[in-house]
């Protein structure tokens, strides 16, 4: 597998541009130019750091100067006040910067629903305090720090060259990092976390550790720069440093680049860079300021995924039409034998009782799985049937009860946890990764529901139940492309392509039309055929009785009644329950 | 420790400034407790008001309140107009605090542009103006500010209680689906919502100019406190944001008087955090 | 007629949830639409209510055409609903959630005799008036829902699923207060997954499935009809 010429080219021009930059101070032009672009560099960097959370997870900081000043005043008292080299002191201050930055997050990143905006104006709130703190403490005291008696190690002949080189080597790392992050498990964890993050921990993305790696990540690097800054400006003031341009600035560069792209915020950085170098050299910084912010209105109105995206799919546009087909009947893949239903329980519920403040939702349901059986789980509204089925998934704790899975207890065990022992669902109302295409959709699950594997060998996981489910050719298109039908059986494949041991179909069939269902129905049985067990939620009931082995009827968030589809139907309980009584006599 | 009397004439002067921060807080509290827009140009429109009665009132001699009477109608309609916008491009929560957050950079620097970033300060025959109760002075400007606050603050909630538009308003803040089927037209009261927490602005401006020395930079001192403030007195509740106000000029000046002025801005956000962790839900 | 639909097409997005849908209702009738759950039956009241936008087909409601009328309109012409889990503002109180309800002037004007009626219907309401709507029980809200609905001075009132997360015993007092709002002067149309109450109280029924109307008539026919097993038992 050799790499393309549409691989080879980029990769080619990104080796030049380094060494051109690299080289770039031995052309002995005049110092302007290495300042220019270790400006440049410096706003890559963190632009391209505060993205790392912030653009592909979502989580808007408006704190990044917090962690940018931590770093940068690291580095001003341990090399004024306890004499150490400089150098030493940039890995300290990104690892200060990345303490406070898991401080922080192990508190909030624990509180289940803090909005937006709250979580922006949490960060910038810590970041008035620390600036407090430096400032009132001898860190800084309210004099500033001089640190034009620092000794500069000597990379270059010239101190700016020397600059100019640090920041430039941070660039490269950052950019190197960051696309290391987009390419590994990390980085398909946090763009998920960024479109749904209950359905990322519900497939098995450990939501808490990657939020936390990727803001430590992100205060690290900025810790790292902020070290570096430190010699650049020469004299800190705690008001310089945590001015509100840091925070704003590299949003404005995020957004106006991209975001979710890992190059996005350096293309961002670089343009506003160079725009407000072109202004403050003019005299006209003000004037500058102004346009920037205008660029911002302009950006998230009308760009709101950022230049870079959008010259993506541009190109993509003009390429030419791709290999979508058009509302092609769905037609489910069937493996010729059906597997027997074991004796033995896959899913034991006992006692389970869910309360929701004054609401019982689930009063103590007691009920057995057999592995490979088809139960349908059907109730009257409001009966307990999706809370139990949120509950077994994880979706929230147990009031009281357990629920074991393979022998194994999950009452307790947070979602991400029990995707990974074996268990999958999927959502009434389908709940896709809006911004990945099908293909990452089902990758994503199939990469974090299972054992560790090859990208290729997912890859290959994907594409099978891609093609299970009857999305052959739709690999590319993004979920909103999808009809109602197709998302839903994006939703299952999704839940297959973890392997799962046992699956819990919410109310899969609801909206579909009868031709439709039939499809649906065959898939079902596929589906068990390939050896999971199956409980579903349905109201649909002639769909219910053929698929179903056995049928578990709740009512009042306690199981009323359970076996043989007929039987429980005509129990004239059941049918009372339903109906109401005098129906049934 | 310092004395009694230092301490309890910090309690008044920060009570006094309290409610600046309160009526800032409130045209705030409004448009983002119920209309879910966070706008960050509030401060910008504040200052601007701040600039024009400055303006108005050194070059052509106009008093204060008449001067007032022209900036405030002026700010509602840029309010207006500031939600037409958002209106038209259905912008969400987030977004709205990016754009209105460039806009308040833009009027930042117009108003450097026209006045420079000098300090100005208006000059009236009442600014150093103030009384003595006890122990203690009080300054009528703040006081005045104060009672302005207080009014404004009872006269939204009284509104937002009593009168229909009112409830509508909170009606369709919680549920404009439902709001609509029974007739509130929610786009309407939007923009209504939106011209009144600019003339809000416009109104705290005139203050601004009386008490404060004006310089472009200003405009961002005070954001954080008061977006603290809004928080603490929770959104869309004008009293909370005018005690929230005054609880937090009353710490912020008791500190300041028993440790050091600069330890002021810890008050304010600590307070912030420690709710927000306690309890996610309550603004 | 006081409110007729014909050949209704309604959907959420791209997904058509009922199709081809024709129904009536006559000033003083209570209609009842019944189907399983997932039938449309929440479209339906939705669009009823000018919640939702018609894809084809037309709504006439005393003779008007309620096509082009916008959602906040749809009150001023006499239809209130009753929706889908009450949907009180929960932060407001009793009375003024019923406040809410003559929000129009024309209603407004009556708003003292309209809220003695109301606590007549509902003593307990008048008890709670001062208490935030959230606090009160299941079948207080649903009180509470319904009273909001008749301080509109409605001429029809839609009921979405009236029974639902209320407890046996106060299903049948609901289904007594609908008949009284009849007696108010109020035509009635209510979808309702408790077949037998809804049955019980109606005039005349219909029976939605999958998005489509595929039977109708008088309440005693439908009761007979295997259909109706089938639709709920699949059996």
């Amino acid at each position: 597998m050799g790499m393309s010429a549409a691989q080879g080219l980029p990769r080619l021009a990104a080796a030049f541009a380094v060494v051109l930059f690299a080289l770039l101070p031995a052309a002995g032009l005049p110092a302007f130019y290495d300042s220019f672009f270790y400006l440049v560099f410096f706003w890559i960097s963190l632009a391209t750091s505060w993205a790392l959370l912030s653009g592909f997870a979502g989580y808007f900081s408006l704190g990044h100067a917090a962690f940018f000043g931590v770093g940068t005043y690291t580095t001003a008292t341990l090399t004024t006040q306890f004499g150490v080299p400089f150098l030493i002191t940039v890995p300290i201050a990104a690892a200060m910067a990345a303490l406070l930055g898991v401080g922080i997050g192990a508190v909030v990143f624990r509180l289940r629903r803090l909005r937006g905006e709250l979580f922006a104006l949490l960060t910038l709130a810590v970041t008035f305090v620390v600036a407090t703190i430096i400032l009132n403490t001898p860190i800084d005291g309210g004099a500033g720090v001089f640190m034009s008696a620092v000794p500069l190690p000597h990379i270059l002949p010239t101190a700016t060259g020397t600059i100019y080189m640090l920041g430039f080597i941070m660039c490269v790392l950052t950019l190197g990092i960051t696309w290391w992050v987009v390419h590994a498990r990390l980085g398909m964890g946090l763009f998920a976390i960024h479109d749904d993050e209950d359905v990322a921990e519900a497939k098995g993305v450990p939501t808490f550790r990657y939020k936390l790696a990727a803001f430590a990540l992100s205060a690290g690097i900025a810790g790292a720069v902020g070290g570096i800054h430190a010699m650049y400006v020469g004299f800190l003031t705690v008001a310089g440093t945590f001015e509100l341009t840091v925070p704003l600035y590299v949003v404005l560069m995020s957004v106006l680049g991209g975001a979710r792209h890992w190059l996005g915020p350096a293309v961002g950085a670089t343009a506003i860079t160079a725009l407000l170098y072109a202004f403050i050299s003019g005299g006209e910084a003000m004037v500058g300021r102004a346009i920037v912010g205008l660029i911002l209105i302009v950006a998230i109105l009308w760009l709101p995924d950022g230049v870079l995206p959008a010259i993506q799919h541009w190109l993509r546009t003009r390429r030419g039409p791709g290999k979508l087909q058009v509302g092609a009947v769905v037609v489910p893949v069937v493996p010729p034998a059906a597997q027997a239903i074991k004796g033995r329980p896959l899913l034991e519920v006992r006692g389970v009782t869910k309360r929701f403040g004054g609401l019982q939702a689930l009063a103590g349901v007691d009920l057995d799985v057999r592995e490979g059986e088809i139960m349908g789980l059907v109730g009257p509204n409001g009966s307990g049937k999706t809370t139990l089925i949120n509950a077994v998934s994880g979706f929230y704790p147990l009031t009281s009860g357990s629920i074991r899975v393979d022998g194994v207890e999950i009452g307790q065990a947070s979602a991400h946890e029990i995707a990974r022992r074996g268990v999958a669902r999927t959502y009434q109302i389908p709940r896709p990764f809006i911004n990945m295409t099908v293909l990452e959709n089902v990758s994503l699950c199939a990469t974090f529901g299972g054992a560790t594997r090859s990208r290729a060998e997912i890859r290959d996981e994907a594409l099978h139940w891609i093609a299970f489910t009857g999305l052959d050719g739709k690999e590319e298109a993004l979920p909103a492309k999808l009809n109602l039908h197709e998302r839903k059986f994006l939703e299952l494949a999704r839940a297959l392509a973890a392997r799962p041991k046992l699956l819990l179909l919410d109310e899969v069939l609801s909206g579909l039309n009868p031709a439709e269902i039939d499809n649906a129905i065959r898939l079902v049985r596929a589906i068990r055929a390939q050896g999971a067990t199956i409980v579903f939620v349905e109201h649909l009931m002639r769909a219910v009785v053929e698929l179903s082995d056995r049928v578990a009827v709740l009512n009042e968030g306690k199981l009323f009644a359970l076996g043989a589809p007929r039987d429980v139907m005509r129990d004239p309980r059941v049918v009372s329950i339903y109906l109401g009584k005098a129906y049934a006599a | 420790m310092p004395s009694a009397t230092l301490l309890g004439q910090a309690l008044i002067s920060g009570v006094l400034a309290g409610g600046m921060y309160g009526l800032l807080a409130l045209g705030l509290s409004l448009s983002w407790g119920l209309l879910r827009l966070v706008n960050l140009s509030h401060f910008a429109l504040a200052f601007l008001a701040a600039y024009l009665t400055y303006e108005l009132g050194t070059t052509y001699h106009v008093a204060p309140w008449w001067s007032a009477m022209m900036v405030v109608p002026a700010m509602f309609a840029i309010g207006l107009v500031q939600h037409w916008l958002f209106d038209k491009f259905r912008v969400n929560e987030l977004a709205s605090l990016l754009i209105t957050f460039s806009f308040a950079v833009i009027l930042e620097v117009a108003i450097q542009l026209y006045w420079t970033a000098d300090y100005r300060r208006f000059e009236t025959p009442y600014s150093t103006l103030s009384f003595k109760v006890g122990a203690f002075y009080i300054p009528v400007l703040e006081l005045i500010l104060c009672l302005v606050a207080g009014a404004l603050a009872w006269g939204t909630w009284l509104w937002l209680r009593r009168t229909y538009v009112g409830k509508a308003l909170r009606a369709a803040a919680e549920d404009a689906d439902i709001a609509a089927a029974y007739g509130v037209d929610h786009k309407k009261l939007a923009y209504l919502l939106s011209g009144l927490g600019a003339a809000y602005a416009g109104i705290s401006g005139t203050f601004i100019a009386l008490i404060a020395t004006l310089a472009p930079a200003q405009i961002w001192t005070w954001l954080g406190v008061v977006f603290a403030v809004v928080i603490i007195g929770r959104l869309g509740n004008p009293l909370g944001a005018l005690f929230a106000g005054m609880l937090i000029g009353a710490s912020e000046s008791l500190a300041m008087a028993v440790f050091s002025p600069a330890w002021a801005p810890v008050v304010s956000f600590s307070v912030l955090i420690a709710i927000l962790l306690w309890n996610p839900e309550w603004a | 007629m006081l409110l007729e639909a014909r050949n209704l097409h309604v959907g959420y997005g791209d997904a058509p949830a009922i199709w081809d849908v024709s129904l009536d209702v006559d000033a003083g009738e209570i209609v009842s639409v019944i189907g399983p759950n997932g039938a449309g039956k929440t479209t339906l009241i939705n669009a009823m209510a000018g919640l939702l936008r018609c894809r084809q087909g037309s709504l006439r409601f005393d003779g008007a055409d309620m096509t082009c009328v916008r959602a906040h309109d749809y009150c001023g012409h006499g239809i209130a609903l009753v929706p889908e889990g009450r949907r009180l503002f929960t932060k407001m109180s009793v009375e003024e959630n019923l406040e809410l309800g003559c929000y129009l002037p024309a209603a407004r004007a009556h708003r003292a005799q309209s809220l003695d009626r109301v606590f007549g219907l509902f003593p307990i309401l008048r008890e709670k008036r001062g208490q935030p709507a959230g606090e009160l029980s299941g079948g207080q809200q649903q009180m509470v829902a319904i009273g909001r609905a008749l301080m509109a001075r409605p001429r029809i009132v839609l009921f979405d699923e009236p029974s639902l997360g209320l407890a046996p015993t106060i299903v049948d007092d609901m289904f007594d207060i609908i008949t009284r709002v009849r007696a108010e002067g109020a035509a009635v149309l209510l979808v309702e997954q408790n077949v037998l109450k809804a049955l019980d109280v109606a005039d005349r029924a219909y029976v939605l499935e999958q998005g489509r109307i595929v039977t109708s008539g008088l309440p005693d026919q439908l009761l007979t009809q295997p259909h109706i097993r089938e639709a709920y038992l699949g059996v």
